[in-house]
């Protein structure tokens, strides 16, 4: 995600990282390069692929108007201002302005039109469904893992090859993971029922890790480092559980045997709570720790530019060895990251199967010694 | 003051306090992990299993309170 901290907009971002000590005398220059951004906007999404120093790509922008309603497709978040159906909310000392012909034309010049707010001429924007930069990529890893598996899957059409050892790289590479998937996660996890759990646990495992892995890649960024696919895959986790879960799964949250029934009433809520919480926090591992590699490699780079704002360009010399070695190091430390979250998100989505899927016991005193404390 | 500098003071405080409790817990954690793998080895596998679900857990704490302090750090 280095390469997200394009030169265009480096001093906004360096101010940012110098905390609030440094409102002044560098914004008006920034304003003049770039567009207003924050850093965590910036690393976090966009309506355009970055590709500088080659320049930019725009997205299609796709608005679910309302009163009237309609739906409105630009190919591009230009093609939606120079339709003249859109303009763009210039905000300047707390009062919104709205820009037209020289001013708009000025400000897509300048790439402002990138970070700005769209706003129908006629109407409301009732939803966005515009394509951003972390669907892009998200469904680019999902067409990636498609394809590969979708190759691999052919390798087994005929029953002799499955039994057969695995030719190639490809195919030893890509076995391996499955058996690895099977093996440590799914079958510890869950238990004999493991085979209905297998197509979500390789399909979320496969798309965490190819999605981590592309936003080490120059230019991409990676779809799970956004709080909303993150959560989506943790509620498709969610319902693959809970729909399989057994009936004495639900009896133990909502009516748990062998407990004073005033305690019964009590438990019900908080088990409820639990479950969603369990969920909810695998989402968010997920999402901070793709999240936090990524600004902590930007506060990094930015502290060279901190300390040439601060202590001169000497200073500054001096620092850049130490923090592009402590990128390089995190960088390496990030290829570590994306492939432990992976797992890490399919293993504690299998427990969650392993729980629901759990046969218990009919026998209510050893309730307490049986369950391990996983409920987190 | 301004209203904004004590949730910005807060949201410091609050990470710095988060980053020592899930130190610590983390290291409880480890650290007795690493001994019993180093003792049994045929064990290790299970241990580290456990240990990284037990990790992920208590990371998951961590990061509903860093979420928090994101929150009022940005607003």
């Amino acid at each position: 995600m280095a390469s997200n901290a394009n030169i265009r907009c480096r001093w906004i971002i360096l101010l940012l990282a110098a905390g609030c000590a440094f409102p002044g005398p560098r914004a008006a220059h920034a304003a003049d390069e770039g567009g207003e951004l924050d850093a965590v906007a910036h690393t976090a999404d966009g309506v355009y692929l970055d590709f500088s120093p080659f320049g930019s790509v725009e997205l299609p922008r796709i608005f679910l108007r309302r009163s009237p309603w309609g739906l409105d497709v630009f190919p591009s978040t230009r093609a939606a201002l120079l339709s003249e159906r859109y303009v763009i909310e210039h905000e300047e000392n707390g009062h919104a302005e709205v820009l037209h012909g020289e001013a708009l034309r000025d400000a897509i010049g300048h790439h402002e039109h990138l970070y700005a707010k769209l706003k129908p001429v006629q109407g409301a924007i009732a939803l966005d469904l515009s394509v951003t930069r972390h669907l892009a990529f998200g469904i680019l890893a999902a067409l990636i893992v498609a394809a590969i598996f979708l190759a691999l899957a052919r390798r087994y059409r005929r029953p002799e090859d499955r039994v057969a050892a695995p030719k190639g790289l490809f195919q030893n590479l890509f076995e391996s993971l499955v058996v690895f998937v099977r093996d440590e996660i799914a079958r510890t996890c869950i238990g004999p029922r493991y085979r209905e759990f297998m197509p979500f646990l390789l399909t979320s495992f496969m798309f965490i890790l190819c999605a981590n892995l592309m936003g080490l890649m120059p230019y991409a960024g990676a779809a799970t480092s956004n709080v909303s696919v993150t959560l989506t895959l943790a509620a498709f986790a969610f319902v693959t559980g809970q729909r399989k879960g057994t009936k004495a799964y639900w009896k133990h949250m909502f009516w748990p045997p062998g407990v004073p029934y005033p305690v019964r009433l009590l438990l019900a809520p908080i088990e409820l709570v639990s479950l969603i919480a369990k969920h909810f926090a695998l989402a968010l591992r997920l999402f901070a720790n793709m999240m936090s590699g990524s600004l902590l490699i930007l506060s990094l780079i930015g502290i060279i530019f901190t300390i040439n704002v601060l202590f001169g360009s000497l200073a500054a010399t001096l620092v850049a060895p130490v923090g592009i070695a402590f990128t390089l190091f995190i960088s390496f430390i990030k290829i570590a990251v994306a492939f432990i979250h992976a797992f890490v998100f399919t293993l504690l989505s299998a427990i969650f199967f392993g729980m629901a899927v759990e046969e218990h016991h009919e026998d209510e005193e050893t309730h307490a010694e049986e369950q391990p404390a996983l409920a987190g | 003051m301004d209203p904004n500098a004590f949730a910005l003071l807060a949201a410091g405080i609050g990470a710095g306090l988060i980053s020592i409790g899930a130190g610590i817990g983390i290291g409880n954690l480890a650290g007795p992990a690493m001994e019993a793998s180093a003792r049994q080895p045929e064990a290790a596998g299970h241990i580290r299993l456990s240990m990284i679900i037990a990790a992920a857990l208590l990371e998951g704490v961590a990061l509903f309170g860093m979420i928090i302090c994101l929150i009022l750090a940005l607003k």
